[in-house]
């Protein structure tokens, strides 16, 4: 089929210039700024500018991006009654600034951090509008709002999904302000991007939302998504590389996957963040894709970064100008750079505008580029469904230490329940590379590089597919006990850095020379399959290898508090898993398949609606051998009542595999239940142990891996 | 000052976690950044955070980074120059 054509139907924004559509739009043609000294929260020191958002944000209950995230949802959901089929949201901060205000006061109850959860912005949406598709969370730092928007595009391309509810939402935290400031990459003076003078960014807050539509031409849509490109630097955590490479390989992707040349493009909206490396780097990059007369400007000097939410805040502003007919001034700048050879739009121009591309880079050399335009009628290319991916190779970390010796303990029977040694996990790594880091980038580089081994080293992934239930915990306490103790004065730069969500998948971006996309998703117990599917989607295009990974860690502070499964298992646990797969379906090996993923609380026909999903009764029989349960312990009553429905709707006589039980309660034990998958449908058999002593082989046959508890996940394993 | 010198040596071995590199020679004289270490700009910045924490000194722009963290000894003397925490 062809593809289908992806249409902005409704948008919605809050950010420091303004509230809703009309008032962005009155405050982007007035070229009103809006950073200030901040006033959230007290500071050891004179506050410094950012961008606070001044609408009423007084839920006690509800976390600040929380209230962002639904304040421009209800803008955009506004006039459409109907569910969207898929939601997909980009966040960093999440609950963080509750999560601050908490641990500061020594608060132990796991109740009070319920919304720290990245995931948690997301699912509140869902519940909010009744979302029974997949619910994804994109945690890329600053880029994370556009990759939202890309992923969301490819799933409404093929048809599988009608409308999605796309964006991204940050709230202004200590984490984020302090943390900026000790990289010395805050503008004193608030941010100038482009500016000679200039000295740093401005951190803010606010929420794009955008509900994105594949049913046709909505009657007033605002604009279309024309194609979205991502890439990685694979070259530093934190500051991009020199000459531009990963940025100018996003904006190339996005002109190639609209189909629109870089003549067409009337408005380059920059992430111009005011730091004097990305405004350097990122200009040169347009300069050499763009003619040096096509206008662009960054809005950051106005509104500040809003870090995830600022792909999203400016995708709807592309939107604004090609409805407005306008081109937004590139407040703060005074003395234009001669070091950067481009045209900054200084006062707001009036003008027709038909193309914008708008671009989003993060740490970890997560880069986005989008293309947003008028809607206009064209030749698209064929689209297809997702189809299974086939494994060249995988490895896996539990307690019991690296593959290996995880699949000597299961074959005995006995659990791998555990945390690896420091030492043990980087045993490849040379000390060199891995002395400034804790325990989940050399997780994650450990199993990149093992997969990779496995494989012959024959085959470096060109993207990058990294799920993690609660990200680099040891960085963020690190992080956040060094500021707590020193009254806010002195946190570690390095913690900060290593803190975000997507700082592990940069490492193995580095590692692996992976300079295609690099996508980090988060969701709790979900997040592997998150990261899965993902991959699908995204993988297709991407030609070469796919490496996707599942991890997380065990800390001894925050995992009690964070993660409720960890906390009612006293055996600590964490590992994870990386698998090398390749999109192309004549490659031979294990197919995986990330069939089905949608919200379970509350929900009576998830059941039934998964075991349609799977093709029937009869065609489970006929293809999997066995079931490879993922029950949290939080969840244990609700998922064994799901398990038994599973069993019953389908008649099930498969053995099942708890394999929580074998690998202990970390939230993406998913990805090590998928690599055992892999390995027991190679094998045409598991383990006897882990089937109650009974002896289970089926030949031909594949694995099937189900999450059940709040989300209800599955992925197909077949050889 | 060559107290000085053995007292930032143990603080920049243990803050930037340098003990268990194979050789964990921090060269007085030599280039502190780049180097037969690898230190980056995050290194740096530690260092930039433990020059302010412990000798109440502020290191906020490149052009002086760049000249502070020179060497080792150069990041002793002006420590040692400038400091209002250091008894003389």
């Amino acid at each position: 089929m062809t593809s289908q054509r992806v249409f902005i139907a409704g948008a919605g924004i809050v950010s420091p210039i303004g509230c809703g559509i009309a008032a962005t739009a009155a405050a982007l043609a007035g070229g009103i700024g809006a950073l200030r000294p901040l006033t959230l929260f007290a500071t050891p020191t004179p506050p410094l500018p950012v961008g606070q958002v001044g609408c009423g944000l007084d839920d006690p209950d509800l976390p600040r991006t929380h209230q962002l995230a639904r304040i421009a949802a209800d803008q955009a959901m506004a006039g459409c009654a109907a569910a969207p089929d898929v939601i997909v949201v980009g966040t960093t901060t999440a609950g963080m600034h509750t999560t601050e205000r908490l641990l500061n006061a020594g608060t132990l109850d796991p109740q009070a951090y319920r919304r720290h959860a990245a995931g948690s912005v997301a699912e509140d949406l869902a519940a909010r509008y009744g979302c029974s598709g997949p619910v994804l969370t994109v945690s890329t730092a600053c880029s994370s709002g556009a990759v939202a928007i890309k992923i969301a595009l490819e799933m409404l391309r093929t048809g599988a999904a009608r409308r999605a509810l796309v964006g991204g939402a940050d709230s202004l935290c200590r984490l984020t302000y302090y943390g900026f400031n000790c990289l010395q990459l805050i503008d004193p003076q608030g941010a100038r991007p482009l500016d000679r003078e200039r000295r740093g960014m401005s951190v803010a807050e606010g929420a794009g939302m955008l509900l994105l539509t594949a049913d046709g031409e909505p009657d007033r849509a605002l604009a279309e998504v024309l194609g979205a490109g991502l890439s990685c630097d694979a070259y530093h955590p934190a500051a991009p590389h020199p000459e531009g490479d990963g940025a100018y390989a996003a904006m190339a992707a996005a002109l190639a996957d609209s189909g629109v040349s870089a003549r067409a493009i009337d408005y380059i909206n920059l992430h111009g963040t005011g730091t004097p490396d990305n405004d350097r780097a990122e200009a040169r990059a347009v300069a050499r894709l763009f003619d040096a007369r096509t206008p662009v400007s960054s809005i950051k000097g106005a509104t500040g970064h809003s870090l995830a939410a600022a792909g999203a805040i400016e995708a709807v502003v592309a939107a604004i100008c090609i409805r407005e007919g306008l081109v937004p001034a590139n407040t703060g700048l005074r003395l234009p750079d001669p070091e950067i050879s481009l045209a900054p739009v200084t006062e707001p121009r009036r003008t027709r505008v038909n193309t914008v591309l708008s671009n989003s880079f993060g740490f970890g050399g997560n880069n986005a580029a989008v293309v947003i335009g008028s809607p206009v009628e064209r030749e698209l290319p064929a689209s297809a469904p997702v189809a299974p991916l086939r494994v060249l190779a995988g490895a896996c970390v539990t307690g019991a230490g690296h593959t290996e010796k995880t699949l000597a303990r299961l074959h005995a029977g006995e659990p791998c329940k555990g945390v690896i040694p420091l030492e043990e996990l980087s045993r490849h790594q040379p000390a060199r590379l891995v002395r400034r880091l804790k325990f989940m980038p050399r997780l994650a580089m450990a199993l990149a590089d093992e997969a990779q081994r496995r494989s012959g080293a024959s085959h470096p992934p060109a993207a990058v597919f990294f799920g993690t239930g609660w990200g680099a915990l040891s960085e963020t306490h690190g992080f956040l006990n060094s500021l707590f103790e020193t009254g806010d004065r002195f946190p570690s730069p390095t913690d900060f850095v290593g803190s975000v969500h997507n700082a592990p998948a940069g490492q193995v971006a580095i590692q692996c020379g992976a300079t295609g996309a690099n996508v980090t998703l988060t969701g709790e117990d979900d997040a592997f399959e998150q990261a899965l599917l993902t991959a699908a989607y995204l993988g297709r295009g991407a030609g070469g290898r796919l490496l996707v990974l599942g991890a997380d860690e065990h800390h001894p502070v925050l995992s009690g508090l964070f993660d409720r499964s960890a906390a009612l298992d006293s055996a600590p646990a964490a590992g994870g898993a990386a698998l090398l797969l390749s999109a192309t379906a004549a490659d031979p090996g294990v197919a995986v398949f990330p069939a089905f993923t949608a919200p379970a609380a509350g929900r009576t026909d998830a059941i039934a609606e998964l075991v349609g999903r799977l093709g029937g009764a009869e065609r489970i029989h006929a293809r999997f051998g066995v079931l490879l349960a993922g029950i949290p312990a939080a969840h244990r009553r609700a998922g064994e009542a799901q398990l038994d429905a599973f069993r019953s709707a389908c008649g099930l006589t498969l053995p099942v595999v708890d394999y929580r039980r074998w690998v202990g309660e970390f939230a993406s034990a998913s990805a090590v239940a998928t690599f055992l998958a892999v390995d027991f449908a190679a094998a045409g058999a598991v383990p006897a142990a882990l089937c109650d002593g009974r002896p289970e082989s089926f030949p031909g046959k594949g694995c099937l891996v189900i999450g059940f508890g709040k989300t209800l996940t599955a992925i197909e394993v077949r050889p | 000052m060559e107290q000085l010198i053995e007292e930032l040596k143990k603080k920049i071995i243990g803050i930037l976690d340098l003990a268990n590199l194979p050789s964990t020679q921090l060269e007085v004289d030599g280039p502190l950044v780049g180097g037969s270490l690898g230190l980056d700009s995050i290194d740096v910045l530690e260092m930039v955070i433990m020059v302010e924490k412990d000798y109440g000194l502020r290191v906020d722009n490149r052009e002086l980074g760049e000249k502070v963290f020179a060497s080792l000894r150069a990041l002793a003397a002006y420590i040692f120059e400038n400091s209002p925490k250091l008894k003389r």
